[in-house]
């Protein structure tokens, strides 16, 4: 039997009340996150995926409204507790490592009492001084920095030592869930790939589940077990990383995956994709994605797709999934 | 190969650094340090590298928005050669027909208050070609080309009326309005989504050929790189330390930087296990650089010949793979 799954997001429709209108930002996506699992939300801008990201923690923005769904942490209902409860879980159970490490830190306090302060908030009973800054020396050796950095200020670290102190911050509590939403977005390729292979080692070594955010299907690729696509507020594919990018079956995705250019194997033709994600005050009807789906049929406008199992846990919303090619086109670019 | 339409001798960019009471320059950047390439009519090459190696000041340089502080850039134009940096101001705006740029940031670098057509039409008025009708004329049959269609629908409209994607269009209609031979692409898909990415990609290979441009095409990303460029220049620190034929660089890199970048590059398949990173340190400036190899301090092969010689000259080490590497062999391209 497998174990019970440590996250549930189930059946979640979030929206922003605007002057315009409801923005429909999140719309019946479920998933769920076993312990030790790394899960890959992946998709453009305005997808929905960092809408999620920061209802799992409610730390979402003030005109979010969530209509209905639940997101259960090891059964318990987060949606329904009430604000100091959740305070508890925040950090402690679930902590996020954010986008833009440059913007994360308050200027004025050294980084290692930024962190002091997280753990003086959650430790029950209290960490003495001296436990205190053994452990954020800890914390700092683990995700590679000096642990004499504690005492610097945010300026004096470079961007890749910022965002290995915002993961050594997110770690300080002992999470079982780490969110790393766009974790190495703003950084060079180098200094991405260091902090990526730190953070897969850590989660293994500690076992935590994390759940990447990216709209870089490359980085997910890298880090994840599984991986969910997410087009205009909706997951259109779920499933085990290897095989929806070996199979991807939601023609957004079969597409996404042709048009992502590699420097490994062949020059492959990309296929572009036409027109543009849909506003979400007046999302298309029917299945979000049918006015720029090469595969859509008549019913693809009217009736929206339910996910639909298609594998070994794999599953599209998509009416014509076996339209999709099996495998990504590997012609050559001329 | 055909006479060079853009041939860059021992450019250098030096910025100063304010230092002390009274301000006064005393240190140096490094930007652009003695870098040499050269573009054939309808070639694109790539120049690619991290944050702060000098890509986007070589840009620069080259349409002149910037003055080197030493060093040659000579165009072909019309069967002579302008000397960049000495032109006149007659010569200037016949350069500026010549030689265009695209910018990373399609929601900067367009004027809010200007419609589609009076940006697009812009160089047409400053270089006084043709009547109001036909610059009408040729702005529609522009953006017709850049795939705003119908172009009347888009004409009147403003950037904020735009999505990203249309406007990266408006600006690439921009800047081959005058039919330039010469166009300078600063990351203009990195700010875009992957959907519409490739169709921007796209788009410019297909205007490369019907326009018969060469593009010079800074990039931090490799694989964007690849499918763009016919030849890539990877810059370090102000300095280019490989250069060659796309193909050849990604398959046998041979400087130990272009290696390690290289590695570092996240790859779209999940089975794909790749490299250990070999690299050392972090990035550093270059200010004052010291005259050794300008890798020196993060490479992990560094011997005592990198410690005593002065940075290597950018060699070909076979087939027109440059490299500036005193541990690479000739013949290894």
């Amino acid at each position: 039997m497998s174990s019970p799954p440590l996250l549930e997001v189930d059946r979640l429709v979030m929206h922003y009340v605007t002057e315009k209108g409801e923005v429909s930002a999140v719309e019946d996506v479920s998933f769920s996150l076993k312990k030790g699992e790394a899960l890959g939300l992946v998709g453009e801008s305005g997808c929905g995926k960092t809408s999620i990201a920061m209802s799992l923690l409610r730390l979402q923005a003030d005109n979010a409204v969530f209509k209905s769904g639940e997101i259960r942490l090891n059964g318990e209902n987060l949606l329904a507790l009430p604000e100091d409860e959740m305070r508890r879980h925040r950090w402690k159970d679930i902590a996020m490592v954010f986008q833009g490490a440059m913007n994360a830190w308050n200027p004025v306090y050294r980084v290692g009492d930024q962190i002091r302060e997280a753990l003086d908030l959650h430790f029950r009973p209290r960490l003495s001084d001296a436990e205190v800054t053994e452990r954020i020396s800890r914390l700092f050796e683990m995700v590679g920095l000096n642990p004499a950095m504690a005492n610097r200020y945010p300026h004096e670290f470079s961007g890749g030592m910022r965002q290995r102190a915002i993961i050594a911050m997110a770690l300080s509590c002992d999470p079982s869930i780490i969110i790393a939403d766009e974790p190495t977005t703003a950084l060079d390729v180098i200094v991405q790939d260091q902090i990526l292979q730190e953070l897969k080692k850590i989660q293994e070594e500690l076992g935590m589940a994390i759940i990447y955010i990216s709209h870089d299907i490359a980085v997910i690729a890298e880090v994840t077990d599984t991986i969910g696509i997410m087009y205009a507020g909706k997951l259109v594919e779920l499933g085990p990383t290897v095989e929806v990018f070996a199979r991807p079956k939601h023609p957004y995705a079969y597409l996404l995956l042709s048009s992502t250019p590699s420097v490994t194997g062949p020059r492959r033709k990309l296929a572009p994709l036409e027109g543009e994600p849909p506003n979400l005050l007046n999302p298309p009807t029917g299945c979000r994605f049918h006015p720029r789906c090469p595969y859509a049929t008549e019913r693809c406008s009217i009736d929206e797709p339910p996910m639909e199992v298609v594998g070994d846990g794999h599953q599209v919303a998509c009416w014509n999934w076996q339209e999709v090619p099996v495998t990504i086109s590997q012609e050559a670019r001329p | 190969m055909s006479e060079p339409l853009v041939k860059v001798d021992q450019l250098t960019k030096l910025f100063p650094v304010s230092r002390g009471m009274f301000r006064r320059p005393v240190d140096f950047i490094h930007a652009v340090d003695g870098v040499s390439f050269e573009i054939a009519p309808g070639e694109s090459l790539g120049l690619v590298g991290e944050s702060g190696c000098g890509k986007t000041t070589t840009g620069r340089l080259l349409v002149k928005l910037m003055e080197p502080t030493s060093g040659q850039i000579l165009m072909q134009d019309e069967g002579s050669l302008i000397d960049v940096a000495h032109i006149g101001s007659d010569d200037l705006r016949r350069f500026r027909r010549r030689v265009q740029m695209i910018f990373q940031d399609p929601y900067e670098s367009m004027n809010p208050r200007r419609t589609v057509f009076e940006t697009v039409s812009e160089p047409l008025a400053v270089q006084n070609i043709g009547s109001l009708r036909e610059r009408e004329d040729r702005v529609a049959q522009m953006l017709q080309l850049v795939g705003l269609t119908p172009p009347n629908t888009f004409l009147f409209r403003y950037p904020h009326e735009l999505s990203g994607g249309q406007r990266q269009r408006v600006a690439i209609a921009r800047a081959l309005v005058l039919d330039p031979s010469f166009v300078v692409a600063d990351e203009p898909t990195s700010m875009l989504d992957v959907s519409i990415r490739i169709s921007i990609m796209e788009l410019m290979l297909e205007l490369a050929d019907a326009f018969d441009v060469s593009y010079l095409y800074i990039t931090h990303d490799l694989a964007v790189a690849r499918y763009m460029c016919d030849r890539i220049a990877v810059m370090y620190l102000g300095k280019i330390v490989e250069l060659g034929d796309t193909e050849e660089v990604l398959s046998n890199p041979l400087h130990p930087y272009t290696r390690a970048l290289l590695s570092a590059v996240p790859v779209p398949d999940p089975t794909y296990r790749k490299p250990e990173v070999e690299i050392k340190g972090g990035i550093t400036k270059a200010i004052n650089p010291p005259s050794e190899c300008r890798f020196i301090e993060r490479c992990p092969w560094a011997t005592d010949i990198c410690h005593a010689s002065e940075h290597p000259p950018l060699e070909d080490k076979g087939a027109g793979h440059f490299v500036a590497c005193h541990l690479v062999d000739k013949g290894a391209g």
